[in-house]
């Protein structure tokens, strides 16, 4: 068979739906977002115009989830793309999080049960704490603990950065349970919102873009939760516990925080494609009713730059679909899935800027989004895995595990 | 011949600034940003050190410095802010502009003004965008048969246009292709200043689009119908190579925040400076950042030497390739300092955005090519 590098046709159509809607629909409530550091209030109603279904379960009214022959994770990034093209705040109440998908890596039967169906099927947000203030790439360094007091675990720590963490049904808390064991120590556990104990310290930090996603600072003090909140609990007696021994994952807190993060890494870089392909066009109009005041060799030269930048982002997207291509057909992608995290945010970032400095001295004004989307856009190379922890990943898989320890 | 050496004057300038930089430009900087305008606690000490609105003794002022002098001391006040710093520099260039270009009368007219009132300030209507130099402007200052000069055209990016007196407006006469400048009241007719718009940075310069379909006197014509062209290429040369000092210094500010704090950082059991992947990283801003320094150093060199011949061209150069540096280094600095970089807690983020901001004020693009990151 020939290899292939294209979208269905109905895929393709599914998705130019979600990019019409997304910019006739969500790219107005964009600087108002920005503004408030927060989603529009209506963004129910927002959500509710799109006329195909985008990744939300809890919408069963007109329109069922399209399938398609792509494979799930080929259609997530052509869909979060599309999403993302009117604008990134969009994401923050389209998306469930990750915090379920790792109930579903380290949970036990009863728990993917408990907690990681209902999301998927009823919607819901599940995030996801495991940065602390002192700690992000450098996984190992888990300062929040939990200690077994009788029938419950008691929490104690400082989360950042938790994106949903101030409203998701449930925040998965890494926590180490015995210093002493190091990072095999860590664990992660279910914390339901509302448990007391269980503080949101801050809503919403003051950054430098994604300003309407709500990343929480969160506070656990003293947060009383059951043994059996702990993914992968067995119960005191470890495998002779009865009735959770089908579920063969056994996998430590750490390496099943890091398994959750690796498959939504090209989803990072779909979101960069989303705006980074609205900068263009939105820049390509603009130039194109001022091409009278460009020299033509100027001209000739933006139009150049226009296209080589369309090229970059195709090529981007290749390595992306390539990517996931390997997860949809029960392939490990850990290489090339940081391959893709680390290949299209540093592009994107440049992208920008230089639609930004094409347009001119007006071209950073708050009149056009393009400013908000250069604030926006450096996040993608940061959150769940700088491009620095990619290149180490990368490195491992190429030269074993003494690569890139210094 | 080189001669590298800087003057005792201009070391003491630059320790000079770089107290003021953090002292005072630093803390004001998120404050003003948000109100949109320059503190006077910061426009008072600015104009204290006679080096963003200088004026010669002869008239009251502290003396006027070399572009050696200016663009070190710019260099290091946008160390700690460099839209507060580009506001002064903006709004200041006037007094610099008719101290040396000026008739006799024109400069009793503004610069006794200047010397001694804070307040007071010129703007400077230079930038049209599309990527043209000084030379190519579509704004044109032609003589009117009638007496006067007609001024028509855009300029963008002008500081503080409608409390400025004067507005100095840079347009070519297409009778001789010389370059002229014209004095103008903000309030004349004919004068349209746009709103002042919010951006990604810089808003304590407060800019907007100015639209000019006016005719002045002859006398508002900045050294008269015969003013020479090699000193106005040199003065506007002076004030664009003034926007790439504060890039440098916005470059040289992030470098040293994310190095400080790479020292800090402890991952993987060790400071995160240890590692290669970060140490390289703040390595190649150095690497940039000394290399644009001397780009900009020569071309200061060579306005104090009078030197016209080219200095249009080698000032684009230098303005667009000390833009590229920013924006990299800035990017870079974010990058090391990880989510951190991303909370305004830190304030490399207002570094970023603000050498982005700039490099798009003065920018060609036939001087820099996209390419993409890897």
């Amino acid at each position: 068979m020939t290899r292939m590098f294209t979208i269905s046709n109905e895929l393709e159509k599914h998705g130019q739906s979600i990019k019409d809607w997304s910019e006739a629909e969500v790219r107005p409530y964009a600087r108002q977002a920005d503004i408030d550091h927060n989603p529009p209030a209506n963004w129910r109603e927002v959500i509710e115009k799109c006329p195909v279904a985008i990744s939300r379960h809890d919408r069963r009214d007109r329109v069922p989830a399209a399938r398609f022959t792509d494979g799930h994770w080929i259609k997530e990034l052509l869909i979060t793309e599309s999403i993302c093209y009117g604008d990134i705040w969009v994401n923050d109440v389209v998306g469930q999080g990750i915090g379920h998908l790792t109930v579903k890596l380290m949970g036990t039967t009863e728990q993917i049960e408990r907690w990681y169906k209902p999301i998927v099927e009823e919607g819901g947000v599940a995030a996801f704490g495991l940065t602390e203030p002192h700690f992000g790439s450098d996984t190992s360094m888990v300062g929040t603990t939990a200690t077994r007091d009788g029938d419950q675990w008691i929490l104690n720590g400082t989360k950042m950065y938790c994106s949903g963490g101030s409203h998701a049904n449930y925040t998965i808390i890494f926590a180490n349970v015995d210093k002493s064991l190091g990072a095999s120590g860590i664990k992660a556990f279910v914390v339901p919102l509302g448990t007391p104990g269980f503080i949101v310290a801050k809503e919403n930090e003051e950054k430098l873009g994604i300003r309407a996603w709500r990343t929480s600072e969160l506070l656990l003090s003293d947060c009383a939760i059951p043994l059996d909140y702990q993914l992968g609990w067995r119960g005191d007696r470890g495998d002779d516990a009865v009735g959770e021994k089908d579920q063969p994952s056994m996998r430590s807190g750490r390496s099943g925080a890091l398994g959750a993060l690796a498959q939504n890494k090209p989803n990072i870089s779909a979101m960069g494609l989303g705006i980074t392909q609205a900068s263009i066009d939105v820049a390509t109009g603009i130039l194109k009713g001022q091409q009278a005041g460009f020299t033509p060799q100027r001209w000739s030269g933006i139009e150049n730059e226009l296209e080589r930048m369309n090229i970059a982002l195709e090529r981007i997207r290749r390595v992306n679909y390539g990517a996931q291509w390997l997860l949809d057909h029960q392939m490990l992608n850990k290489s090339e899935a940081s391959v893709s995290k680390a290949f299209g945010p540093p592009t994107f970032e440049r992208i920008i800027r230089r639609c930004m400095q094409l347009l001119g001295p007006e071209g950073t004004s708050t009149e056009l989004l393009l400013e908000k989307w250069y604030r926006d856009v450096k996040i993608l190379d940061i959150f769940e895995g700088s491009a620095q922890v990619q290149r180490i990943i990368i490195g491992r898989t190429l030269m074993g595990a003494n690569a890139g320890r210094g | 011949m080189y001669a590298l050496d800087t003057t005792e004057e201009t070391a003491a300038v630059v320790g000079l600034c770089r107290a003021l930089a953090l002292d005072v430009l630093d803390p004001a900087a998120t404050s003003s940003e948000r109100s949109g305008s320059v503190p006077s606690v910061v426009r008072n000490a600015l104009f204290e050190t006679g080096l963003t609105t200088p004026v010669d003794t002869e008239f009251g002022g502290g003396g006027t410095p070399t572009s050696a002098t200016q663009t070190a001391a710019i260099d290091a006040l946008a160390y700690g802010d460099p839209g507060l710093t580009m506001a002064a520099v903006w709004s200041g260039a006037a007094a610099s502009f008719i101290g040396g270009l000026g008739t006799e009368v024109q400069r009793q007219a503004y610069l006794p003004r200047f010397a001694t009132d804070a307040a007071a300030h010129g703007a400077i209507a230079l930038y049209e965008g599309h990527g043209r130099s000084p030379s190519e402007s579509v704004t044109t200052i032609t003589k009117n048969p009638a007496g006067g000069w007609n001024i028509a055209g855009t300029k963008l990016a002008v500081a503080g246009a409608a409390s400025a007196d004067p507005l100095l407006v840079i347009g070519v006469d297409p009778s001789d292709g010389n370059l002229r400048i014209a004095l103008v009241s903000p309030s004349a007719t004919g004068v349209t200043i746009g709103p002042v718009y919010r951006q990604l940075a810089l808003d304590a310069a407060q800019l907007s689009s100015v639209t000019f379909h006016c005719t002045v006197a002859d006398e508002a014509l900045l050294g008269g119908a015969n003013a020479d062209q090699a000193a106005i290429h040199l003065a506007i040369s002076n004030v664009r190579i003034l926007l790439a000092s504060a890039m440098l210094g916005t470059s040289e500010r992030a470098m040293d925040y994310a190095a400080k704090y790479s020292t800090e950082r402890i991952a993987f059991g060790k400071p995160i400076a240890a590692f290669q992947g970060v140490s390289f990283m703040l390595a190649d801003i150095a690497i940039r950042v000394a290399a644009a320094r001397l780009d900009v150093a020569d071309i200061a060199s060579r306005l104090d030497a009078r030197e016209f011949h080219n200095i249009e061209a080698v000032t684009t150069a230098a303005v667009n390739y000390v833009g590229a540096v920013a924006t990299q280094s800035t990017r870079d600095a974010i990058q090391v300092l990880g989510g951190h970089g991303f909370i305004n807690d830190h304030p490399v983020e207002r570094f970023y955005r603000s050498a982005a901001a700039m490099s798009a004020i003065d920018f060609d693009p036939l001087c820099t090519a996209f390419e993409t990151a890897l």
